[in-house]
């Protein structure tokens, strides 16, 4: 059987308990999504952007969907050590909303924080006009299995003109070993708002588990949004997150995606830009034993005047595969558009190997873009020069690398996350266990 | 329109000089491909035993092939039993030497630019002459024997030299490398062939000058270079065809092997028929063309200026296998009106300390897509590896396309990797320095498009350098604007 049949099999019994199963516009969304899943499968490598990631484990390792069951025991400990100060929080078990463990008091008024399956019973209106709006046209198999199978994830609106002075932050966290957490989750900002919110993902001990998760974002005209995800998930587990990003007119959105944990992991960060809107995406992976991290950006300038930045680095040690691919699409209509991509990476072993991809598609005359890919290894002379003055050369590899990252860490405008970050960065380090007081 | 506008557009419509037909009464294979075809034209050649074999296994090899679609190119579907897979100049046998060549394909030649007489030529170019699927005359073939050089056409070398051709052929690319390839494997009728023997400097350079004449029929040469220990020749390649409104079919296949210490270089001038302002007709220019740097401290070299052709698939690869190798590839690619291209490079590192330099130029005007395409792998065992590259791209016009697409892949820690790339259009304050110096607008343009490629022309051979900096000018004729 394959997997995809596997899937359509369970969740035949489950469709009734999944959520707004009540809303005629979402069960029609749903079937078209599995007929498509059922049809596609998960992608194969032979599709040109999955050309090196291949999940064909996924058609060998089956995950049990449990809907409705309740969530599995929470390590309260782990899940404090995610939490970062002074943030509005949400946080799901199992891809459930856990309300136990959320903090969503003293909102300001008129946004909304909650989950997506209150929200369908809440504003089910509000949602239709927002759900599988960002998504790719051409989905492939992960984002209509998410269309079909989300049993929750974060809903958060924002209205216009209001700016969040603290943080909001959506803890993903997996407990049950083969479990599988279906999520979507929808952000809107409108008009001159203005929020950060981070997503974390995690789970405990070395349970394998799927997370298959995707974002929506679209930002208003003139509103900003920085977003940020940490991908944090236990050694065994497979990760697949996809964010998608709409701007408006003037609109400006930072993202910054971390990764260090998982076996497999991809996330995707596609962004559409309208007219003179901005556009910042960072981001870092540091894999390490056998773990393959994938990072697949795509931009599309559609109206002129539209500025992105694109700076990434990627680190790959042991036997571990780190996989890069940025993709710039200039439409004809795009002029004036100021794009740049930056990929840097650094290999740490003779058995770990670096891929990269950058593309730029461009159809309009009058625009700046450029792309830059490095790969290569630590500096000898750098070395060098701290083993002359008394580090052995471990520390020395270690900070040197931990250097390497962390000028992509020190970008987070979240002092707390930039904390949380840098100790995830120094627990996934090759050679964890040496000394760290030169910090 | 500005006067810059203006002189663009005067670049772009130029119109395309060697698109004359040369009326000449051919031997010409009825359209169509099968095994029968595949035997007529070994038996034309009479090939030997194992060459038709090759052949057919190839074409066996074919049929079970798909036509590839990832390239960044559009056009219908090629009915490759309308094509004529063989047509030769109906004149007499091999001619034994020039004075008994068909004097309108001389005049042919000598209309194109290409006299065939040594005399007339520069002192140091050799010159074999392809004409639709046959070698009709090779130049200064005694010099070069004295040399110890073989500088031949593919069937005389399959002939001649049946065991260099039966050791080297498909080696570097094998027959079912790909669709193009297996269908060249199968069909290929000529080519050049050139053998340097250990620690020969080929005194000349050599040059294979292609030449599509007749209608529907399909361009599929061959051409195998073979440098051994310590040798080294330079290569040069021009192709033009009629203009048609039908397109044309051109699957070429280049092997290339270099030995110890051996250096190759290899030039490209490509000129074919680019179909007209609206997109009817032109070549489809599908090659394969690839170099094995086998020896220690080998070198391959490609150099191409692309300015012709409806669409173009051609990735010029260097596999870098001998220690300390090395693989280069330049290219200046010019689209204009409805022209596609999509062509770039491989670099597959294998040996240790081997290095490898890219350095690509697109130009797109009208409504052109050009694509750069490349791939740098590195693999484990190629230490100490280094590659650098860039590509550029320059865009005339708000209707064309300019598009990068590299791949990177890197399984070696100590493997240095760079790789860079840029898309603009000419700055009106480029053009207003230039102007206010006293250029004219059309001067300023063709100066700073010259510019943009004068990284790759400088590695041209002193003539070619000249006729490509003449063909950019044409070829973007009547595109500023």
């Amino acid at each position: 059987m394959s997997a995809a049949q596997h899937y359509v099999e369970h969740y035949r019994e489950l469709a009734s308990k999944l959520p707004g199963e009540h809303l005629p516009w979402l069960r029609r969304l749903r079937e078209e999504a599995q007929s498509r899943f059922s049809a596609s499968g998960f992608p194969s490598p032979r599709e040109e952007e999955w050309k090196y990631t291949n999940v064909a484990t996924l058609e060998k390792k089956l995950f049990v969907p449990t809907v409705g069951a309740p969530a599995g025991a929470t390590d309260t400990n782990a899940l404090a050590r995610l939490r970062l100060e002074g943030a509005w929080l949400l946080v799901f078990v199992d891809g459930v909303y856990s309300a136990e463990h959320s903090v969503t008091a003293n909102l300001p008024e008129g946004v909304i924080a909650t989950s997506l399956a209150n929200a369908l019973e809440q504003y089910p209106d509000l949602i239709e006009g927002l759900l599988n709006q960002v998504v790719p046209e051409v989905a492939h198999g992960f984002i209509a299995f998410t269309t079909a199978y989300f049993r929750d994830g974060a809903f958060v609106h924002i209205p216009a003109g209001k700016v969040l002075d603290r943080p909001l932050q959506v803890i993903h966290f997996s407990t049950r070993p083969d479990g599988l957490s279906v999520t979507r989750n929808l952000v809107a900002l409108e008009q001159n708002a203005e929020a950060s919110l981070v997503e974390t993902y995690a789970g405990i001990g070395d349970s394998s588990y799927l997370t298959a998760s995707v974002t929506e974002i679209s930002v208003g005209e003139n509103a900003g949004f920085d977003h940020y995800k940490l991908q944090s998930e236990t050694a065994k587990s497979y990760h697949f997150g996809g964010i998608y990003a709409r701007e408006a007119r003037s609109a400006r959105l930072r993202q910054h995606h971390l990764a260090f944990g998982g076996l497999l992991a991809r996330t995707e960060i596609h962004a559409q830009l309208g007219h003179a809107a901005e556009c910042e995406l960072d981001g870092l992976f540091l894999a390490t034993g056998r773990r393959h991290l994938d990072t697949q950006t795509l931009i599309h300038h559609r109206a002129p005047c539209g500025t992105s930045r694109e700076t990434y680095r990627g680190i790959a040690g042991d036997r571990a595969r780190g996989v890069f691919a940025g993709r710039i699409v200039v439409h004809p209509e795009a002029q004036k558009t100021d794009a740049e991509m930056s990929n840097r990476n650094l290999l740490l072993s003779e058995d770990a190997e670096i891929d990269s991809k950058p593309q730029l598609e461009i159809h309009a005359d009058d625009v700046k873009c450029a792309h830059g890919v490095t790969v290569g290894q630590l500096d000898p002379e750098a070395i060098f020069y701290l083993e002359s003055r008394g580090v052995d050369e471990p520390t020395a590899r270690n900070m040197l690398t931990f250097a390497f990252a962390n000028e992509m860490v020190e970008k987070i405008r979240l002092s707390s996350l930039k904390r949380l970050v840098q100790s995830e960065l120094l627990s996934f380090l090759p050679q964890s266990d040496i000394r760290k007081d030169w910090l | 329109m500005s006067a810059t506008a203006k002189t663009l557009d005067k670049l772009i419509k130029k119109d395309y000089a060697p698109g004359f037909v040369t009326d000449l009464e051919a031997d010409t294979l009825p359209p169509g491909l099968n095994e029968d075809v595949i035997r007529a034209i070994s038996a034309k050649k009479n090939e030997p035993e194992f060459m038709l074999e090759w052949r057919l296994e190839a074409y066996r090899h074919w049929l079970n092939m798909e036509e590839p679609t990832w390239a960044f190119v559009h056009y219908g579907p090629v009915d490759y039993q309308a094509i004529s897979y063989y047509s030769a100049p109906k004149s007499q046998e091999q001619p034994k030497s020039l004075d008994e060549v068909d004097p309108k394909l001389l005049e042919t030649y000598n209309k194109l630019g290409i006299p065939l007489y040594e005399q007339e030529r520069l002192a140091g170019v050799a010159i074999d002459a392809v004409f639709d699927s046959v070698s009709v005359a090779t130049t200064f073939k005694e010099k070069l024997a004295a040399a110890g050089v073989i500088f031949c056409s593919m069937s005389e070398a399959i002939q001649n030299h049946p065991d260099l051709v039966r050791q080297y052929l498909g080696s570097v690319v094998p027959p079912g490398d790909n669709f193009f390839a297996a269908l060249n494997s199968a069909v290929f009728s000529d080519g050049s062939f050139v053998y340097i023997p250990k620690g020969v400097r080929c005194p000349m350079e050599l040059s294979t000058y292609f030449r599509i004449n007749a209608a529907k029929t399909g361009q599929f040469e061959r051409t195998l270079i073979i440098a051994e220990d310590s040798s080294y020749v330079s290569y040069l390649e021009g192709c033009t065809a009629p203009m048609r409104d039908e397109n044309q079919l051109h699957a070429a296949v280049v092997e290339l092997v270099a030995l110890d210490n051996a250096e190759i270089k290899y030039s490209t001038v490509q000129n074919w028929y680019p179909g007209d302002e609206e997109g009817r007709g032109g070549i489809y220019n599908f090659v394969t063309k690839r170099g094995d740097c086998r020896g220690r401290k080998s070198k391959i070299s490609w150099t191409q200026v692309e300015t012709g052709s409806a669409i173009t698939w051609k990735y010029p690869s260097c596999i870098l296998r001998g220690d300390e190798s090395v693989g280069e590839f330049y290219s200046v690619a010019v689209t204009n009106h409805c022209q596609q291209a999509d062509t770039g490079t491989k670099m597959i590192h294998l040996g240790k300390n081997t290095r490898s330099t890219i350095i690509s130029k697109g130009i797109s005007a009208g409504r052109a897509q050009n694509s750069y395409r490349g791939l740098v792998k590195i693999l484990k065992s190629a230490e100490n590896a280094r590659n650098y590259t860039q590509c550029d791209s320059l865009l005339i016009g708000d209707r064309c396309g300019a598009h990068t697409f590299p791949y990177i892949e890197v399984k070696q820690p100590t493997a240095q990797v760079e790789h860079e790339a840029s898309t603009s259009k000419i700055s009106e304050d480029q053009l207003f320095f230039c102007m206010q110096r006293g250029l004219s607008a059309e001067d300023a343009v063709s100066m700073i498009v010259n510019g943009f490629c004068k990284q790759v022309f400088k590695e041209l051979p002193m003539e070619f350098a000249v006729e490509a900096q003449a063909l950019l000018g044409i070829s973007l004729e009547g595109s500023v604007g």
